[in-house]
């Protein structure tokens, strides 16, 4: 009996019917295309975008040269050197290179920072025309959105 | 002869000639652009939308970029063989669309214009027999590649499609056992007079020769030969540029021509549903080669939705499901239809 | 006539082909089309990580394990964390290790998703691998939310886990223990009765379950040969003996076995993570770990069950806060050993499906 209903199973296409069934129920179902670069999706609030140096709410920058993230670097993209500039009570950076072809996007950078200074920005796009352009100094540090991207490349995305 | 009629017998002609090669070289088009729409809206994908609107542009843009690529030609290959070979298989394809008819012949003024070009009363089996002329291609291709893989991937093409005609033949036997004719135009004109679609009286037939029809065109899931998984790449391995254009539009052309053979023998030409009952009388205003085309794209949409569903056949498989089941069931089919004919 | 012009013919898969998973080189040796030897060619892909490891701190070494087996990173960074906290003898936090369950079957569920995608593509369903591919997104979505990261996760501390489970992401999870069903559903209607799967799958690729426990072979590989062994039931880490789930054990050891223990194991990880969710207990969600971690001298092997197999960490550590040594056992380097074994005797297109059923990753091969 087994035997008579694979039979008729296999010579009445079943399998092969259930198959085409499933694939035109996806034919007429959602579609995830995301029409790239006309819509971005939202990125969540932890995405590890590129790094850069943030600033408090008076505009003072957060960096204490401290090289926490120097030393925790698994794969040493920082350079930092700090003075203590006169009638301050913090160190702050007079050298912060930071290679972003070295990066591997771990974060621990970000976990070590005891101000805060560095973290992860919205950034992704962050392709350059050369790899000098890859190797930030300390006033580029701070260059976020469009200001980034100009810096980084010429914006072919417009 | 007056001018007038001259002019139609000489003008007639090559408009449709020029048709013929229009119409499949459209269609390919538009199934190139449908097989990536469709096979991208299963998968949950949009597919091409950015060159033209929607896309339909792409087929062009695809057809530009083999236009300027470099035709290389490897050092040790047969020159001659090799340049044919593409020729051979589009020339044999287009050719076959000489003797499909598009519609019924119809009247204007006092002359009926045949929707076909050649009237043969073997249209049938020349259809059959020029799609057989392209298996020469691919045995030209994969031996003038002068390299195992092509060699081994042409050996293996060839072998399905000689395999696959032989049920091709036999269903298309139970047709014209039917219908006493083997002139294309006359086998709708039966289904007409019969009042039903032979596929719908032959089930079986028509199964069987639409999956040797998918078989013989060398398309999923009996695409091992030139998969792109395999080691072996195919018979048109070395091939690049327009050559390798060539290979591939005659590909699509050879499915639009199976498409057509399975319309015509099995589901009614240009006949609307139900021909002869008088309740449907109405389906006979939308003109008959609008039908041809709207089953002619149901068959197409078809091919394509069977590719993005199955996974492949192994070559040995293939081989013994033609041989075990295809040719002993049509076999078998035949002798069912000639017995219940003359019973009934 | 035919055998003599084709006998023993060698045929290379380069590294560069789209079905060897990674920059896996085959030599293949072929006698009209039966498989004779199969040698794999390994080593396209080795960036030194072993040595790599001794010039890094403990810390410093997580986000590196990401790299191994890059389809499963959460994997990779749980048998690390686990090898050195047993080490060190750092005690990790009851909620810390069920957000360590959690996170790592949520990662088997998207490396099995994967696994289908590839296999069912090499042997020419084209769409499983879109489908699996659309299911992981969701999962992948999750990863994100929790630690910025899809591909490279560097989820997992010494000690815990980096952040705790709030509400957003608790709430995806939910939702993909509802939405993961239909897509396995679906993938399975597609390919289970399908008969040309069965065809390519069936009997294809059988290793006896001796040769597979003397080759090393461990795994759903090692499951579908009959060995019911499953290192988080039989040898428990990070408190897997709190939850209840079925080891899928199949006997035939072929491709299709292999394919059933794997959409089954999926179906667990599932079960597991809501019993997870829903008995995560109050408290911390990292232990206090020195950032200069200074292990004295001492040597540990530690393993788990990775969604490839057995997943091992042998390190040595000298004092100082680099290790001395560390070395990996990974499971698709000793699973890829018995390819030559399955391989004999099947035809020469069966080798691509029988590499998928093995579920290999070239970054966890050649480190």
């Amino acid at each position: 009996m087994n035997k008579v209903r694979r039979f008729l199973r296999a010579f009445f296409l079943v399998d092969i019917v259930q198959g085409l069934s499933i694939t035109l129920r996806h034919y007429f179902g959602r579609k995830v295309t995301v029409q790239y670069p006309e819509v971005v999706k939202s990125l969540p609030p932890r995405f590890k975008g590129m790094l850069r140096l943030f600033r408090d709410e008076a505009g003072e920058p957060l960096c204490i040269a401290c090289k926490a993230c120097q030393r925790i670097c698994p794969s040493h993209c920082f350079d930092i050197e700090g003075v203590r500039p006169e009638g301050s009570k913090v160190m702050r950076p007079t050298k912060f290179d930071w290679k972003l072809d070295r990066c591997t996007f771990c974060g621990l950078c970000v976990e070590v920072c005891p101000t805060d200074a560095i973290r992860f920005s919205e950034t992704f796009r962050m392709s350059a025309l050369g790899k000098d352009k890859l190797h930030f100094h300390l006033p580029d540090m701070y260059l976020r959105g469009e200001e980034l991207q100009s810096h980084l490349c010429s914006g072919c995305l417009k | 002869m007056t001018g007038k009629a001259f002019l139609f017998e000489l003008l007639i002609p090559v408009i449709k000639i020029v048709a013929v090669i229009l119409y499949p070289m459209i269609m390919v088009v538009v199934m190139i652009w449908l097989e990536r729409r469709v096979v991208a809206w299963i998968q949950g994908r949009i597919g091409p939308n950015r060159v033209g609107w929607q896309g339909i542009l792409q087929p062009f843009a695809d057809a530009f970029k083999l236009f300027f690529k470099e035709d290389i030609i490897p050092r040790e290959a047969d020159k001659l063989l090799f340049n044919i070979a593409p020729i051979l298989v589009m020339f044999s394809t287009l050719l076959a669309f000489c003797f499909i008819p598009l519609g019924e012949s119809f009247r204007i003024g006092t002359y009926t214009l045949h929707l076909r070009i050649a009237d043969s009363p073997v249209g049938l089996l020349l259809v059959l027999g020029l799609s057989s002329i392209g298996v020469f291609g691919i045995i030209f291709g994969g031996w003038a590649s002068n390299s195992k893989y092509p060699l081994m991937g042409a050996l293996r093409s060839v072998i399905q499609i000689l395999s696959y005609e032989i049920p091709i033949g036999l269903t298309v036997l139970t047709v014209v056992f039917l219908s006493r004719s083997m002139d294309l135009v006359r086998i709708v004109e039966s289904q007409r007079e019969g009042g039903v679609w032979f596929g719908l009286l032959m089930p079986v037939s028509f199964v069987v020769f639409w999956i040797s029809g998918i078989a013989e065109t060398n398309r999923a899931p009996f695409d091992l030969p030139e998969a792109e998984n395999e080691l072996v790449a195919g018979y048109h391995t070395e091939y690049s540029g327009m050559k390798f254009a060539y290979f591939y539009i005659a590909e699509y052309a050879h499915m639009v021509l199976v498409s057509s053979l399975v319309v015509i023998l099995f589901f009614g030409g240009w006949l609307p549903p139900f021909p002869s009952i008088k309740a449907f009388a109405f389906l006979h205003w939308i003109p008959g080669f609008v039908w041809y085309l709207i089953k002619i794209m149901f068959f197409l949409y078809l091919y394509v939705w069977i590719r993005a569903t199955f996974p492949r056949y192994r070559f040995d498989a293939l081989i013994k499901l033609v041989w075990k089941w295809f040719i002993p069931l049509s076999l078998a089919n035949f002798l069912v239809v000639v017995a219940l004919r003359y019973v009934l | 006539m035919a055998s003599k012009a084709f006998k023993e013919i060698d045929l290379n898969m380069g590294p560069q082909h789209p079905s060897t998973h990674g920059v896996l080189r085959l030599k293949v040796s072929i006698d009209n089309e039966v498989v004779l030897h199969v040698e794999p060619v390994l080593g396209y892909l080795h960036r030194g990580m072993e040595k790599l490891w001794e010039s890094q701190t403990y810390h410093q070494i997580i986000p590196l394990t990401d790299r191994l087996d890059y389809l499963a990173s959460l994997s990779n960074n749980l048998g690390y964390c686990l090898t050195v906290e047993k080490l060190a003898g750092i005690e990790v936090p009851k909620r810390a290790q069920y957000i360590r369950v959690i996170l790592a079957e949520l990662q088997r569920l998207a490396s099995h998703l994967a696994w289908i995608g590839f296999m069912a593509n090499d042997v020419g369903a084209m769409t499983v691998l879109l489908y699996g591919f659309e299911a992981r997104e969701s999962f992948l979505d999750i990863f994100e939310t929790y630690a910025g990261g899809r591909l490279t996760i560097h989820g997992m501390r010494l000690g815990g886990v980096p952040f705790d489970l709030d509400e957003t992401v608790i709430g995806m999870i939910r939702k993909v223990l509802e939405t993961t069903p239909k897509w396995i559903a679906d993938i399975e209607g597609l390919l289970t009765d399908n008969r040309i799967w069965r065809h390519r799958t069936e009997g294809i690729g059988i290793i006896p379950q001796s040769d597979a426990l003397e080759n090393g072979l461990t795994g759903p590989c090692l499951r579908a040969a009959g060995m019911a062994w499953d290192l988080r039931r039989d040898l428990p880490y990070s408190s897997y003996e709190d939850f209840d789930f079925d080891i899928p054990v199949r006997t035939a050891s072929d491709v299709l076995d292999r394919y059933f223990v794997r959409m089954e194991e999926m179906r667990q990880s599932l079960r597991i993570v809501r019993q997870a969710l829903d008995r995560l207990p109050a408290g911390e969600h990292i232990a206090k770990v020195p950032r200069t971690l200074r292990i004295p001298p001492g040597e540990i092997y530690h393993s788990i069950e990775a969604p490839k197999g057995e997943l091992g960490f042998f390190i040595r550590s000298n004092g100082t806060d680099k290790p001395e040594r560390v070395k990996m056992r990974s499971p698709s380097f000793i699973n890829l050993m018995s390819l030559e074994q399955m391989c004999k005797g099947n035809l020469f297109s069966d080798i691509v499906g029988v590499l998928g059923s093995l579920d290999i990753v070239l970054g966890e091969i050649d480190k």
